[in-house]
């Protein structure tokens, strides 16, 4: 019981507004769902640009991997046509090879050495042999298996003043006399280089020479790379591609001899970047489009939430004050409208229903009262004939009819053809009457006085309202004294008000007893009580008007009853 | 009506305000042009001077084609130059240099200094005139430079005495001819090789001269120290005009086979002395990773961030008769001529 009143009571704390929920649940919406394009989009972007990063690169490899293969095909040609010419012992062998040399540029020398690598000839361009030069030539033959044979990169020492690079391309020749002999072509770069140099795959990809054993033939960077301040990878890789994490790695393997080409490129510089640049710009529409959403999420919410909001505060106004309350029709969407007249509608037939109620109320009051009214007391009228009898009896004619007089009129004004309010005159005529009676009754138990302003005896006042009061000092004031009691009856103006005072010197109440009169239903004596009288004047008059009771013991009562001025012509309009 | 139902019009006009403007972003300027075009033509090159010793020399001209391989990388409008002629001597001219890059308001100067001192002045005005300045291989007496590439001299000086030390020479009368005083670089350098040597008791120095850094000058002091002091048998020289002057000192005094020579950095000369036997160890530098980080420094300095270190020091190994055609010693002596 405790955790589910004190849940509802959170349930009321939480106060979230629709718009807010609206616009939070917009907002999340179309940031997941960015977010979530994004991520996809950048992963598919990512891989489509890797594709063709592959691809490219691959192609690059492959436009590297021809030219240089033409490039060592062409050497092979030029090398078996040396071959041939050494076999052969052709004259023209010197001439021609000493042509090529001339022609080619990349080709530094031509040497021909002995089984122990001793240099049997040699054709450059006109360095001079050192005198004591060395033999660096790698002679290790494996099987003659139709490629050609090419060193890994080396300084050419042979020539005095002249250092380049070379690789060396070579054949040993078995001759007709036993001996073998190799020919060596020493290359430079110059050819190829120029040609790999120019290859950038991507930004800042390149593609790069190697042998099969992983070193280095031609690199665009070499001289970085021999100077320490670079290091190149994938050197050993075999053919095919390789994604390494920044790095995508095409390894090319040439056909006719042990080179291969790696071509290099930056996964990271082709994709990230594009990818980063994309992203900011996302970020940018994504900030574009929450405020666009933000905008609009409030401005629709606003046309949703904020009008209801304002139903609601009108139906809390409604139900703090409904009879008072005005309802302002409101604008809006259709939903709201029809809310809106829904609401209006309602709050015209509660209003209606209320003053139906209210109407019925006095009505069934007022019914109330005129039958209350028409009660006679039968005590009251027993003894007022038993006393008349006696005065017949006795001879008193004269009083006997003054008594007969006094109790008839007493019920004519009573009756008053139904009419609640009479002029006070009559009202005044009625207590008289009745005063009369009594004092007959009780024999000079006491005496009464009336002062009555005259203005006042034209306006009209409830019916019988002073003749319980009278009544309440007789039986509850005077008749149980000893002495000779006093009544004073005074009606006079006060303003805008009429004041009714019936005093008395009697026994007086106590403050109980007052409070009882104005709340006891019925009075024992007569049809009407002293609370009926109030309670009329209330229902007539309103709560200002009524009875006011101030009495002390052994002193006397006064009852002061307050009444609006009422013209009859007034009454009668209503 | 109420009043407050006008805002929630006016916000819905923000926001289709806002998506229009969207989508004109999107369409006008593609979203996948990247910022490439932007950059490149917006962007002048910077201008960089890289002002050296000399410029004939195969150590500068290793240095130019780093300093040449790095700008390209880097973007930058290099311009490489130095006094004429044979030697490194003419501070004056370096100078004038220095105030030229200052007219031609150039962004930053990859320097080497002749003299320590001498240059130290109008380093301090190119520095005041907003030149970013670094140095390489040899230093200036300014605070104006905001770092140092280059050998790390004293030890390339210890790399020396080492050598020396193998010689199995039962006295070591060493003979050292060093360049100016106020290079700082051959300074440190025979710093580090007397360091080194005199921690053995068969070493002295018999002789010890000062030459100016050119060919000439370097041969006669040298054949001049040898004849008066025939009792020689190593020489120690720290750059690379005064190792082939005293190559050549030796040639012609036909001194080869009796004195030790461990000279610095290689070209084509020194490399044949090496072959010949008249020098017999080269401590080679590595100019071409002097220029491409000296060049990288000053990248990294224009685009506004703080060097890594103050000082970067390039490597230097020892190459000899019988280690000269290793596959390390060759990378090294040898530059790979490109195209």
């Amino acid at each position: 019981m405790n955790r589910r009143k004190k849940e509802a009571d959170q349930h009321k704390g939480w106060n979230i507004s629709i718009s807010g929920v609206f616009i939070a649940m917009v907002m999340g919406i179309v940031l997941i769902s960015v977010v979530a394009a994004t991520l996809i989009f950048v992963q598919i972007y990512r891989n489509a640009m890797e594709q063709s990063a592959v691809t490219s690169s691959s192609q690059s490899c492959e436009q590297v991997q021809n030219t240089v293969e033409n490039y060592t095909q062409d050497m092979r040609i030029i090398l078996e046509r040396i071959v041939a010419r050494m076999r052969h012992e052709n004259n023209h062998s010197e001439e021609y090879i000493q042509n090529l040399v001339n022609i080619r540029s990349d080709v530094v020398a031509v040497t021909i050495c002995g089984e122990d690598g001793e240099l049997l000839r040699y054709w450059n361009r006109g360095q001079k042999l050192k005198e004591n030069y060395r033999i660096v030539q790698s002679t290790e033959m494996e099987d003659d298996d139709g490629r050609l044979h090419i060193t890994k990169p080396y300084v050419e020492s042979l020539f005095e003043g002249y250092y380049p690079w070379v690789v060396t391309v070579y054949q040993k020749i078995q001759k007709e006399d036993g001996t073998s002999i190799q020919v060596n072509i020493d290359i430079r770069f110059s050819d190829i280089a120029n040609y790999v140099d120019d290859v950038g795959i991507g930004q800042h990809g390149y593609a790069y020479i190697a042998d099969k054993k992983g070193n280095l033939i031609y690199h665009p960077q070499q001289q970085l790379i021999y100077s320490g301040l670079k290091e190149e990878k994938g050197m050993d890789l075999k053919e095919g591609t390789h994604i390494q994490e920044q790095v995508i790695y095409t390894v090319k393997n040439l056909e006719n001899c042990d080179w291969k080409i790696v071509g290099v490129c930056y996964v990271d510089e082709m994709i990230t970047e594009k990818v980063s640049s994309a992203v900011s710009r996302l970020l940018i529409v994504l900030c574009l489009v929450m405020g666009a959403v933000f905008l609009l999420g409030w401005a629709f919410s606003e046309l949703f939430s904020a009008p209801v909001r304002q139903l609601a505060d009108d139906m809390h106004r409604f139900e703090k004050n409904a009879e008072n309350f005005v309802f302002e029709p409101m604008a809006g969407t259709t939903e709201i409208t029809t809310l809106s007249n829904s609401f209006e509608h309602m709050v015209a037939k509660i209003q209606k229903l209320m003053e139906q109620v209210r109407q019925e109320e006095i009505t069934l009051r007022k019914t109330e009262l005129k039958a209350l009214q028409a009660q006679i007391n039968p005590h009251f009228l027993y003894n007022t004939l038993d006393a008349i009898a006696w005065m017949c009896e006795d001879g008193k004619n004269e009083d006997a009819e003054e008594m007969v007089t006094a109790l008839a009129r007493l019920f004519r004004i009573s009756i008053s053809k139904g009419h609640e309010l009479i002029p006070i005159e009559k009202e005044v005529e009625h207590a008289k009457s009745y005063l009369k009676i009594e004092n007959y009754r009780y024999k000079n138990k006491f005496t009464y006085s009336f002062e009555v302003e005259e203005s006042c005896l034209s306006y009209l006042c409830n019916k019988i309202t002073l003749q319980p009061i009278i009544e309440n000092a007789i039986y509850h004031g005077v008749k149980q004294m000893i002495d000779e009691g006093e009544i004073w009856i005074r009606i006079f103006e006060d303003g805008e008000d009429i004041i009714f005072q019936v005093e008395d010197n009697g026994i007086g109440m106590t403050e109980e007893q007052c409070q009882e009169i104005l709340r006891k239903e019925l009075g024992d004596r007569t049809g009407i009580g002293i609370k009926n009288v109030n309670d009329r004047i209330k229902i007539y008059f309103g709560s200002n008007y009524g009875l006011n009771i101030t009495s002390e013991l052994d002193e006397g009562t006064c009852v002061t009853i307050r009444m609006p001025k009422v013209r009859e012509e007034e009454y009668e309009k209503k | 009506m109420r009043k407050s139902r006008r805002k929630p019009f006016i916000a819905i006009g923000a926001g289709v305000i806002l998506l229009a403007i969207l989508f004109f972003v999107l369409t006008g300027d593609g979203l996948w042009e990247g910022r490439e075009g932007s950059t490149n033509s917006v962007i002048e090159k910077k201008k960089v001077v890289f002002l050296t010793k000399s410029m004939d020399s195969s150590f500068w001209q290793s240095a130019y084609a780093g300093a040449g391989a790095a700008s390209a990388e880097y973007n930058l409008d290099l311009v490489c130059e130095g006094p004429d002629g044979d030697g490194e001597e003419d501070y004056e001219a370096q100078n004038e240099m220095i105030d030229r890059a200052i007219r031609e308001q150039v962004d930053a100067l990859l320097f080497s200094a002749i003299d320590f001192e001498k240059n130290a002045e109008a380093i301090d005005r190119a520095a005041k005139a907003g030149i970013r300045i670094v140095v390489v291989d040899s230093p200036v007496n300014s605070k104006a430079v905001e770092c140092y590439i280059g050998t790390d001299n004293y030890e390339a000086g210890c790399m020396a005495g080492k050598e020396v030390l193998g010689n199995q020479a039962e006295n070591l009368n060493i003979g050292i001819v060093n360049f100016d005083k106020s290079t700082e670089n051959g300074q440190l350098r025979e710093e580090g090789f007397r360091d080194t040597v005199l921690k053995d008791d068969r070493a002295n120095i018999t002789a010890s001269i000062n030459v100016k850094s050119t060919i000439t000058d370097a041969r006669e002091g040298t054949e001049r120290m040898l004849l008066d002091n025939p009792q020689i048998n190593v020489i120690v020289t720290f750059n690379e005009w005064t190792t082939l002057g005293v190559g050549d000192a030796v040639e012609a005094l036909e001194a080869g086979e009796r004195t030790q020579v461990v000279a610095f950095d290689s070209n084509v000369k020194s490399i044949g002395m090496l072959e010949k036997g008249n020098v017999d160890a080269l401590i080679v530098q590595n100019p071409y990773a002097m220029g491409y980080l000296g060049i990288e420094q000053i990248n990294t300095l224009l685009n506004g961030q703080k060097p890594e270190k103050k000082e970067t020091a390039t490597s230097s190994i020892l190459v000899t008769r019988e280690n000269m055609y290793d596959d390390k010693s060759q990378k090294a002596l040898f530059s790979f001529e490109e195209k």
